[in-house]
């Protein structure tokens, strides 16, 4: 009794700032035991939850593939697999189920083909999953719409092309790839149409994600990307420079060399790549005439087309850059030298006074 | 000097420690906050990321990982194995023997089946000079692997060795030794291509402490909690420092330092500064603050990423010696970068990295131990003069304690619910209860590394990097 009398006491006449700290350090006390067993509770259930995941998932695998192995060759629903689509039925209903059972289903969509992969989209649309589908465009969190996207485009289902093509230019990145991704791999090359209204930019993750969904199908036959070259956005403008490389695109050389004096230094560069990779004379003519115009980067891209495309009439301009401060240039101008003019080249070897250079010269002949 | 006057002095100190430590509470506590939307949004996001694609397309921008190694040779052979196990397809790996004394390179040549090359080096930053030279070995198996034999510079000369070597866009520095999961590149790759409104310059990761972990063929096989509690101690704190601390400067584009154990740049940029300077204990640091200002004073828009998934393990210290060795040199390498660039401080100019990031480093980082040994040795003199109030003194070190555990229990949570390394039975219980123990078993020591360092850095010019004994990964 004396000591709560005594701790009252202290209480009392203590200063309102440690009073305040003492509560504090209370509340935090009380915190670190909660959290501690919380934390307990929340190891228990991941773990709970992870062998459930196994233990569903392992179930709808089994009866997923009954289901396909019980079609027959009419194409119509059999009674077995019509019980399996009732039963799975009831379990898309706890979200938890639903997100294992379109997890198996889209791994066993890329294990099979032909008529397995419509036999598991009829699934899908049975089910009622792709109900589910379309109720998260509806959403207003980005993260559920670009979900929804994303098991559309896995699923195949084309006909939501109407309600997706709007999130083309969706504030968020997540979604806008989404739907680009959405478009390309169920419409191949016509899907890039998404590109003449796009106003956000295309990211280099996301063009490159397009260019390999693209290079995966059969039909390889390309549109007309001019329009797109000439687009105002320059993430399309370089995203078509890319189709033209890979698709070598030698028709739209013309607009190519229009590109040549597009604002966007980047643009400009990625252009004499892609002139270098298509054979672009025309371009390398023009590029020497301006030479001393080009920003550096643009005149080291210059140098890596004129290797590609050099000519013996080209030497004079060549040796004007042997000894270039720029290091990328020199090489390159030495080691076209000693491409188009071995005598001449082997005769720096012994003229050359910069020891540096010498240095240099002698090493690309060892190349 | 009367009576009152001495009174004053020692108010004006109480409010002074007072207002310090408030400051820095509040600040934690907003970090985690921050954090916590950062980690929500990074785990969001990372549900839609296909890396697969990234993986095989020749389109995906060339790598460089450049690691240096001194004296490595127990071994590199091993390291060197599992930097080539990386899955992205468009990298090379160029390994700097700086100058070693062992048989470093012997034992590389041999396993690689290397053979000197000629090769022509753009010597855009100065180092000291090749000894034997480059080597690329002849089985076509190891194509991505570039040897090079130099004279002894220094970590940041090795480095930069490797940035001069390298013809990518980008290039990943790292430690010989650390662990590089498979999928580290096209994670860390990720932020440099997908931000469209700035220029991503640099970007880090998380490093995570591989003591005791279960490593075979240079890949991690199993996580466990080290027995050595000075180890446990550190994996709290990296939990802390990584999933609290960076997260929240990553979202606040503020981030001063990306480890020196793995750090993706823009070759460009890190060129463009004048690559790694030779003269700093802080390397990695200093590195990353140059090329901030340097984007600054460019007048670009720009962002140092940081990426929390646990893509590189390391071996921490196991020993006080060795431990408190690495903290006196991160403590002179802070030191260093900030005198270094203290014209950033508190100036407008530099914006948000001036008024914020710099301030707080300088505040919370540079001077905190500082702060703390003033305080100590103020609250000895108060015990000796009698004039400590102990309800005070007890009351206020108990709230202080309290918040440390509670700080680290949401580092813990912060793990749980994102990447969930630790997911033995009962390392749930021991990691809480060394959020109880971890304040009396590291901090002190942290403060005397700290305070040496400080001690150090102006009074002993002549300590570099001191010794770091590493017992390897890979026998673990």
């Amino acid at each position: 009794m004396v000591d709560y009398q005594y701790i009252y006491d202290y209480y009392s006449n203590t200063p309102h700032l440690i009073k305040w700290v003492w509560w504090v350090s209370a509340l935090l006390a009380i915190s670190i035991i909660v959290l501690a067993v919380y934390l307990k509770f929340i190891r228990l259930s991941l773990r709970k939850k992870s062998n459930e995941t196994a233990k569903f998932k392992s179930e709808y695998e089994a009866l997923l593939v009954e289901y396909l192995y019980s079609g027959d060759e009419s194409g119509k629903l059999t009674d077995s697999q019509k019980l399996i689509i009732n039963r799975i039925k009831d379990s898309i209903k706890t979200p938890s189920k639903r997100k294992i059972i379109v997890s198996v289903l889209y791994n066993l969509m890329n294990e099979v083909s032909g008529e397995m992969s419509d036999s598991i989209k009829t699934f899908y649309y049975e089910t009622g999953l792709i109900y589910y589908a379309f109720e998260r465009l509806k959403s207003k969190k980005w993260n559920i719409i670009g979900k929804g996207i994303s098991e559309l485009r896995r699923f195949g289902i084309d006909e939501a092309s109407h309600v997706i093509a709007p999130f083309i230019n969706h504030p968020k990145s997540e979604v806008r790839s989404e739907t680009h991704l959405y478009m390309v791999n169920l419409f191949l090359f016509e899907g890039l149409s998404f590109l003449d209204n796009l106003k956000a930019p295309l990211s280099e993750w996301i063009q490159i994600q397009l260019l390999e969904t693209l290079q995966r199908f059969d039909n390889q036959e390309i549109c007309d990307i001019r329009p797109w070259l000439k687009s105002e956005n320059n993430s399309v403008v370089l995203f078509a420079l890319k189709l033209a490389q890979i698709y070598n695109q030698f028709e739209v050389k013309e607009t190519l060399m229009d590109l040549l004096a597009h604002e966007n230094k980047e643009i400009r560069i990625e252009t004499i790549d892609v002139l270098a990779h298509l054979y672009g004379i025309e371009a390398k003519e023009m590029l020497k005439t301006n030479f001393n115009d080009l920003s550096l980067e643009e005149q080291i891209s210059f140098f890596k087309l004129l290797e590609k495309l050099v000519v013996p009439d080209d030497e004079p301009f060549v040796e004007a850059y042997l000894f270039h401060k720029n290091f990328e240039i020199q090489l390159l101008a030495l080691k076209i030298l000693k491409e188009i003019n071995f005598d001449k080249y082997i005769g720096f070897t012994k003229s050359s006074n910069n020891n540096k250079s010498l240095a240099m010269v002698k090493a690309v002949k060892m190349l | 000097m009367d009576t009152s006057s001495v009174k004053i002095i020692l108010q004006i100190l109480h409010y002074l420690f007072f207002g310090y430590a408030f400051a820095a509470i509040i600040s934690y506590i907003i970090l985690s906050f921050i954090s916590s939307k950062e980690t929500i949004e990074y785990i969001k996001k990372r549900s839609f990321v296909n890396y697969k694609d990234i993986l095989s397309s020749k389109m995906s921008p060339s790598i460089t990982i450049i690691a240096p190694a001194y004296n490595e040779s127990l071994n590199i052979v091993e390291n060197v194995r599992s930097l080539l196990s990386n899955h992205y397809v468009n990298y090379n790996v160029v390994i700097v023997n700086d100058g070693s004394k062992d048989d470093s390179l012997e034992r590389l040549i041999k396993a690689y089946d290397l053979e000197k090359v000629h090769y022509i080096v753009n010597e855009k930053i100065t180092t000291k000079p090749l000894r034997e030279g480059i080597f690329k070995s002849k089985n076509p198996a190891f194509e991505k692997l570039m040897v090079v034999d130099k004279e002894n510079g220094g970590k940041a000369d090795a480095l930069n060795m490797g940035l001069n070597i390298s013809t990518s866009k980008y290039v990943a520095c790292i430690d010989v030794d650390c662990l590089l999961l498979e999928d580290a590149l096209q994670k860390m790759i990720k932020p440099f291509l997908e931000v469209t409104d700035s220029k991503v310059i640099a970007a880090g990761g998380v490093i995570r402490i591989a003591n005791s972990c279960e490593i075979r063929g240079g890949k991690l096989i199993d996580v466990n909690l080290p027995k050595n509690l000075l180890v446990q101690s550190q994996i709290l704190e990296y939990l802390r420092a990584f999933l609290l601390g960076r997260m929240a400067w990553s979202r606040l584009n503020g981030l001063l330092v990306i480890s020196g154990a793995f750090g993706i740049f823009d070759k460009e940029i890190a060129i463009a500064v004048g690559g790694y300077d030779t003269n700093t204990v802080g390397e990695d640091m200093e590195i990353i603050v140059r090329m901030r200002r340097y984007m600054e004073e460019k007048g670009e828009k720009y962002k140092v990423s940081y990426i929390p998934d646990p893509l590189c393990w390391t071996e921490a210290p196991d020993t006080y010696k060795v431990f408190i060795s690495q903290r006196n040199r991160w403590t002179r390498g802070t030191i260093e970068t900030l005198r270094k660039h203290r014209k950033i401080g508190f100036n407008p100019k530099y914006g948000w990295f001036g008024l914020v990031s710099y301030p707080y480093w300088l505040i919370f980082e540079r001077l905190a131990p500082i702060f703390e040994a003033i305080g100590l040795v103020y609250f000895m003199i108060l015990i000796v003069l009698q004039e400590v109030r102990w309800d005070f003194a007890i009351s206020f070190f108990l709230l202080a304690y309290l918040f440390s555990v509670v700080f680290s229990i949401v580092a813990l949570y912060s793990e749980e619910l994102t990447f969930h390394q630790y997911k033995k039975k009962g390392t749930g219980f021991k990691l809480v209860l060394l959020s109880a123990i971890e304040p009396f078993l590291l901090h002190p020591f942290v403060l005397y590394a700290a305070i040496r360092g400080n001690y150090d850095y102006y009074f002993n010019k002549k300590k570099k990097w001191g010794n770091m004994v590493r017992k390897g990964l890979v026998n673990n």
